[in-house]
């Protein structure tokens, strides 16, 4: 086992159509942009080891596609994540109003309630603004999410999202699990433990 | 007694002849004066010039102190008594460095003495020694002589032969790790082993062979050392996240040399994980994540998309995420075929979970949730067959083959649905209803077949494909519905029947047309609707030229023959009646409108509605002008043909339009 990785996170984007999201990994990964990329279908995925304070850690991203035709494919990929990206456009409102919906959404079909949120105000190197750095600032606060504002395009904030995001990630305790410590816990695993901790999910569905 | 030197020249104090002693020959006899003679020596004396007189002079002054007689008697006496003691001095001081400089000689004869034994002491040494000096430099050339060989030896070992340390790290214990140092020693064998070749071209080649076959043999040993660690390793891949570390990845590349080696390693990799992958996807679905979070995907079994759903998106990552650790794991390997062999191992790692999958998809299919439920899951495993080949390639990996059976499964029972509903449609005929628009089992399979024509946009499917698929649709349901149609309206009567058809084909129609691919479907019902609207405009003229008293008449008109004789002469036919009848048709000509079949109230296009209300205006119109040439036509002889029909042709055009 390679001692560096301190752990694999698995990271979500979702977002509206077009609001940039797979341009935002794009450029995370590869630190290339094109602005004649295409709409992504069903679900893209991309991993990339990222050091922050010290520890590395091995991001898994998964790039969902934000047309309508997908919706019902992308919650299944919810599924045990431990951080989301929701991103808005900043020169299309009606991206950031339809925030709402995709935080029901994620309400609905994620799996933890500790999930890192982070707010990605988009596409801040084109002029016509129709959504104001302030309002960004307030929907995170109201939601408790971390907020940015970032080009794609011209690189800004990108890094820093990624960063910021797995930096709260790895500060909150109980979200994910050392690579190292992940194969104790298998061992010490007891089916009484899971049982009960499923039960209780069961009791909560009812 | 001083003599006074006397000198020459000089302006000599001569006394003058006028003073004088003499003349010119006083002169001669002063010269033989003695005391002339000295006298002029005196006076003579030049005691300025005379430096030698005036040092006298001075060293007489030091002591001379006191003038008198006896001082001057004594003065010889006193001058060579000063001379004596000066000597006397001189002598004794002369003594004392005639003494040092004996001490000198002495000293410089002791060391010449010495040197001199020296020297000769030396050369006996020199003699004696001549013959280890002459050894020593011999010596000393063959010790250079074999430093250089040396060197040459040691490069030459360093560069064809491994060191102690690395032979221990390749020979090891079988069962230790493999580190860095171990690849750093194998680069060396194979480079020695390239390097060797140069051997074999000179004369070295004895040297050469055996380096080579020594270097073969290491590495086999090599081999199969790292082959049973990664072996080792592969073997402890199980959990469900696993790192590769780039020991393991220097491995392969290694390998790449022995291919069925690194075949094996490829193999003992993938087993590894396959059984993890099972277990993981085992627990998704059972247990959920640990401590319960997040939930076991068979909780959502109720929901068969969310159900079906879950699950191949965990294949889905799960696949992606076996892929990346490949593609870390053989992210050295230079030989071609990488991306193949990746594809097969994670085909061949994915092959576990099918089992599972397959029986759980199976019985989410056969539990008959629905016709469109069911075209939904067949969309989704096509999307989810389309994106997992973007994994594992176009190799028969038994996923994919799993998923395009589901797929092939649901799609079967989803026209099965289809062709069960369609049967069920056409055991229990309804009657049309009263007001002859659609049934309710037209309306129930025409809102079915709209939900699964429109969940159609969310396929990915190619657009063939998708076209296949709606033709068979359609065929699947519009057939029967038209058979359905037809059959029930069998027991009404004409007007009925076209009403009712025009009314169910109408909505076949309006519902087929927000969907693609349905051309040749709209314009078959357009034609039979064409074929149903003709039956009514007749229908509704017929029903106005009763209703306006022109049926016999026109009747009459179309079936005269001229052997019948004129028209007028035929019963019912003469000028009364036609007047009479005209009276009835007038009424008909102020309000149209009241002339209505009932059963057009009935049609549910209001488009449809106005093009038979004109045609059978037209065909009325177009009758009206037969009677009317058939009257004004000498030959049928009517009287005034112009009191019985009013109006012409066209002016009853321009009342009806």
């Amino acid at each position: 086992m390679d001692e560096d990785i301190l752990t694999t996170l698995k990271i979500l984007i979702i977002g509206e159509s077009g609001v940039g999201k797979s341009s935002l990994l794009l450029r995370f990964t590869d630190d290339t942009f094109d602005p004649e990329l295409a709409a992504t279908i069903g679900v893209d995925f991309k991993v990339k080891t990222i050091a922050v304070d010290g520890n590395k850690a091995k991001l898994a991203i998964w790039d969902t596609a934000g047309q309508e035709r997908f919706r019902t494919l992308t919650p299944s990929y919810y599924r045990g994540a431990q951080g989301v990206i929701l991103v808005y456009d900043v020169t299309r409102r009606e991206t950031f109003v339809k925030l709402e919906n995709w935080l029901n959404e994620l309400e609905t079909y994620c799996t933890r309630n500790d999930i890192v949120k982070m707010l990605v105000g988009n596409k801040i190197d084109k002029e016509n603004r129709e959504v104001d750095r302030n309002e960004g600032l307030k929907f995170a606060r109201k939601h408790s999410m971390l907020f940015i504002e970032s080009s794609a395009k011209t690189r800004d904030g990108v890094q820093c999202a990624f960063e910021e995001l797995v930096e709260k990630i790895i500060q909150t305790p109980g979200l994910w699990e050392s690579e190292s410590q992940n194969s104790r816990l298998r061992l010490s695993d007891s089916p009484d433990a899971n049982s009960g901790g499923s039960c209780g999910g069961y009791c909560s569905l009812l | 007694m001083a003599e006074c030197r006397v000198e020459a020249p000089g302006p000599t104090l001569v006394p003058t002849p006028e003073t004088g002693v003499g003349g010119g020959s006083g002169r001669e006899a002063t010269n033989n004066n003695p005391l002339a003679r000295k006298l002029n020596k005196i006076l003579e004396t030049r005691l300025d010039s005379d430096k030698d007189m005036l040092e006298a002079l001075k060293a007489l002054s030091v002591f001379f102190t006191e003038n008198s007689l006896r001082t001057r008697r004594n003065l010889r006496g006193d001058i060579e008594r000063r001379s004596l003691s000066i000597n006397e001095e001189f002598v004794r001081v002369f003594k004392e460095v005639k003494e040092e400089l004996e001490g000198v000689h002495e000293d410089v004869q002791a060391m010449s003495a010495c040197c001199q034994d020296m020297t000769s002491r030396l050369k006996l040494a020199k003699d004696q020694t001549q013959d280890l000096i002459t050894k020593t430099t011999k010596l000393q050339s063959e010790n250079q002589r074999l430093e250089i060989r040396a060197e040459v030896a040691n490069a030459f070992l360093s560069k064809f032969q491994l060191t102690a340390d690395e032979l221990n790290i390749l020979r090891g214990p079988r069962e230790g790790p493999v580190t860095e140092d171990f690849f750093k020693a194998l680069g060396k064998v194979k480079q020695i082993h390239n390097d060797v070749k140069i051997l074999l071209r000179t004369n070295q080649q004895t040297a050469g062979l055996e380096i080579m076959e020594q270097m073969a043999l290491l590495q086999e040993t090599s081999y199969e050392k790292l082959y049973r660690w990664a072996q080792a390793e592969c073997r402890t891949l199980t959990q469900e996240s696993c790192d590769i570390s780039p020991a393991q990845a220097q491995a392969m590349e290694a390998l790449q040399d022995r291919p069925v080696l690194y075949n094996y390693i490829l193999d003992e990799f993938g087993t590894a994980r396959r059984s993890a992958v099972v277990r993981g996807f085992i627990d998704a679905l059972t247990r959920g994540g640990p401590g319960g979070t997040p939930r076991p995907i068979e909780m959502h079994s109720h929901d068969p998309l969310r159900y079906v759903g879950d699950m191949l998106a965990w294949l889905h990552q799960a696949a992606a995420s076996e892929k990346e650790h490949l593609e870390v794991l053989l992210k050295l390997v230079t030989m071609q075929g990488v991306q193949d062999n990746i594809q097969q191992v994670v085909g061949h790692i994915t092959e576990g979970v099918c089992r599972p999958l397959k029986v759980r998809i199976e019985q989410v299919i056969v539990a008959e949730p629905g016709a469109v439920l069911l075209y939904k899951l067949s969309n989704l495993l096509k999307f989810y067959h389309h994106t997992i080949s973007g994994i594992v390639g176009n190799c028969a990996a038994t996923l994919l083959t799993t998923i395009e059976e589901m797929h092939v499964l649901s799609k079967k029972m989803f026209f099965n649905s289809l062709g069960l509903h369609a049967s069920k449609l056409m055991d229990k005929v309804e009657l049309p209803p009263p007001d002859l628009g659609p049934t309710t089992a037209l309306n129930h399979t025409l809102s079915l077949l709209r939900e699964v024509l429109s969940c159609h946009d969310s396929s990915v499917v190619p657009l063939d494909a998708r076209q296949a698929d709606f033709v068979q649709v359609l065929s699947c349901i519009m057939d029967p519905l038209l058979q359905l149609c037809t059959v029930s309206a069998s027991n009404l009567d004409t007007a009925d029947m076209a009403t009712y058809m025009v009314n169910s084909l109408y909505m076949m129609k309006t519902t087929l047309s927000l969907f693609e691919f349905t051309d040749k479907r709209l314009e078959m019902l357009q034609f039979q609707i064409e074929a149903h609207l003709d039956t009514l405009i007749n229908e509704q003229a017929s029903f106005v030229l009763t209703r306006a008293g022109l049926s016999y008449i026109y009747n009459s008109v179309q079936q005269h023959k001229p052997e019948q004789g004129p028209l007028s002469s035929l019963p019912n036919m003469d000028g009364g009646s036609l007047k009479a009848a005209m009276v009835q048709f007038d009424r008909y000509l102020a309000s149209p409108d009241s002339l209505l079949m009932p059963q057009l109230n009935f049609i549910l296009s209001g488009t449809l509605k106005e093009k038979i209300f004109k045609r059978s205006t037209e065909l009325v119109c177009g009758a009206y002008s037969n009677i009317y040439t058939a009257v004004i036509n000498p030959t049928n002889e009517y009287k005034e043909p112009a009191t019985i029909l009013q109006r012409s042709p066209q002016q009853v055009q321009t009342l009806l339009s």
